[in-house]
């Protein structure tokens, strides 16, 4: 399995670039990058992404929230959330994963391996488990 | 009024002393005031009445007890007082046989500011930690992303550079995951999923963990067990924190073809895990420093350590009421040990139901 299209929901510019050009290295044909969670939501309507990597810490309608409305959607309900953040306290990932997240991946991220860290994230795929980042611990 | 009775009066804590039958047989003017009621008209009435009058205040699990079974006591108690909380610490001490009727003493501290502290505190670190985890992506990636060749070829000079720039930075990811680990024990704040547990999954695990390092090293890792472990009752990740720290310092201070060896044995309190190395050894006139912070022999310096591992492992081992040691002789090797209780969580009812006991 590959990824061919990714929304990527993050505020910060450089980190835009790192992932966007992460994702590039690996093949992934179609990357979209918007700046909040509003955004996020209004280009799902014209959009389905294989997987959504979303920010936590936006203004206005931060990741949790964005989440929540996704999940909550029957047209998007069904797309998965990796929660892609520099919130990586143990009470973070578990709101995260409550809200019904693929998975939780704390920032600073490896890029040479980000592709694959959320393929293995799918079920069924080999050593996913949900939970997993470069800068480990909570 | 005497000047023993005004003293009591004037301390800003509320107090109250029950006699060898419980019943009231001092209520000071702070507590009085806590509870709306005359102090006059409850000395000589039964404890238990008393305390429906705290449980309005004290709602609904927090209750204050008279009950303690030790000598002494302490504890955290909410305290809303119509749309006020407040956070009360509660000493309760048992009185000397000699003091007339014996009984207990019960004081009552207001520790709201301490908790907002504390509170302010915990949310400094969680915004710090994001706010540096921030930067420290978009130079992570960056340098990582030039390194794999994707923005084009480096010089080998370039190359270099980078790399002790990606060096760096890991180690700056490590030193605020552990500063940040560190921070919650001192503010007590880590909270432990605790369950329970045969500490050999999780010494195995560390040693999977640690074992890419090893066979970096040349360094072969086992782990002895004689005999199988009781239970016990801990958090699985932070012991495998614990095991993983401290295995990893073994491995970086092992000679090539080393053996470092994970030793889990039992008796009839404690289940004891040592990890041993054929290393250096560390010098009896530091011993007493290596658990402290930012404590690092040179070789710990040079391998990318933070300085930070052991004062956080045994931060992890303390919050689980254990003990941790090291035995080390120069030249010959070193040994930690650290030890977990069986069976010595505190009963509901003390601290679980309030949050958490209050370290004397």
């Amino acid at each position: 399995m590959k990824l061919t299209r990714v929304l990527v929901v993050e505020d910060d510019a450089d980190i835009q670039k790192v992932v966007r050009m992460s994702l590039k290295m690996r093949g992934v044909g179609e990357i979209v990058v918007v700046d909040s969670g509003s955004e996020c939501i209004e280009r799902l309507a014209r959009f389905t992404p294989d997987v959504i990597l979303l920010d936590v810490m936006m203004p206005h309608l931060d990741g949790y929230e964005t989440c929540r409305r996704i999940k909550q959607d029957p047209a998007t309900c069904d797309i998965p959330v990796v929660f892609l953040t520099a919130r990586a306290q143990k009470a973070d990932r578990e709101r995260g994963m409550k809200l019904g997240a693929l998975g939780y991946v704390i920032k600073p991220f490896d890029p040479m391996t980000l592709h694959d860290q959320i393929l293995a994230l799918f079920p069924g795929a080999a050593g996913g488990k949900g939970e997993k980042g470069a800068g480990g611990k909570p | 009024m005497t000047l023993e009775r005004h003293i009591l009066d004037s301390l800003s804590s509320g107090l109250l002393v029950l006699d060898g039958e419980n019943r009231v047989s001092f209520i000071n003017r702070t507590l009085a005031e806590m509870l709306h009621l005359s102090p006059e008209q409850w000395v000589g009435r039964n404890a238990e009445e008393l305390l429906l009058v705290m449980m309005r205040f004290a709602q609904p699990l927090a209750a204050p007890r008279f009950d303690w079974p030790e000598a002494f006591g302490s504890r955290e108690i909410e305290w809303r007082d119509a749309e006020t909380l407040r956070y009360f610490r509660e000493d309760s001490a048992a009185l000397q046989p000699e003091a007339a009727g014996a009984g207990r003493v019960l004081a009552y501290h207001d520790v709201s500011h301490e908790k907002a502290v504390d509170r302010m505190k915990s949310e400094f670190i969680s915004v710090a930690s994001h706010e540096l985890r921030t930067p420290m992506t978009s130079i992570k990636g960056s340098v990582d992303l030039i390194l794999s060749g994707f923005a084009g070829e480096t010089s080998p000079e370039m190359q270099e550079l980078l790399e002790i720039a990606q060096k760096s930075c890991d180690r700056l990811v490590r030193l605020v995951n552990d500063i940040l680990d560190l921070s919650k024990i001192e503010a007590g704040q880590l909270k432990l999923n605790l369950e329970r547990l045969d500490v050999t999954e999780i010494a195995v695990r560390a040693v999977c963990a640690v074992k890419p390092l090893a066979d970096k090293s040349d360094v072969r890792l086992r782990v002895d067990r004689p005999a199988p472990l009781p239970m016990v009752e801990a958090d699985p990740d932070r012991i495998e924190q614990a095991i993983t720290n401290l295995l990893s310092n073994a491995v970086k201070f092992s000679p090539p073809k080393g053996d470092v060896v994970v030793e889990l044995t039992a008796d009839d309190h404690w289940v004891q895990c040592a990890v041993r190395d054929q290393g250096v050894g560390i010098a009896e006139k530091d011993l007493h420093r290596i658990f402290g912070k930012f404590q690092q022999l040179s070789e710990g310096r040079r391998r990318g350590g933070t300085g930070l591992g052991l004062a956080i492992t045994r931060g992890l081992i303390d919050e689980h009421r254990g003990s941790i040691w090291v035995e080390s002789r120069v030249g010959l090797g070193t040994r930690f040990v650290f030890r977990l209780p069986i069976g010595s969580r505190p009963s509901p009812g003390a601290a679980e139901l309030t949050g958490k006991a209050v370290k004397p």
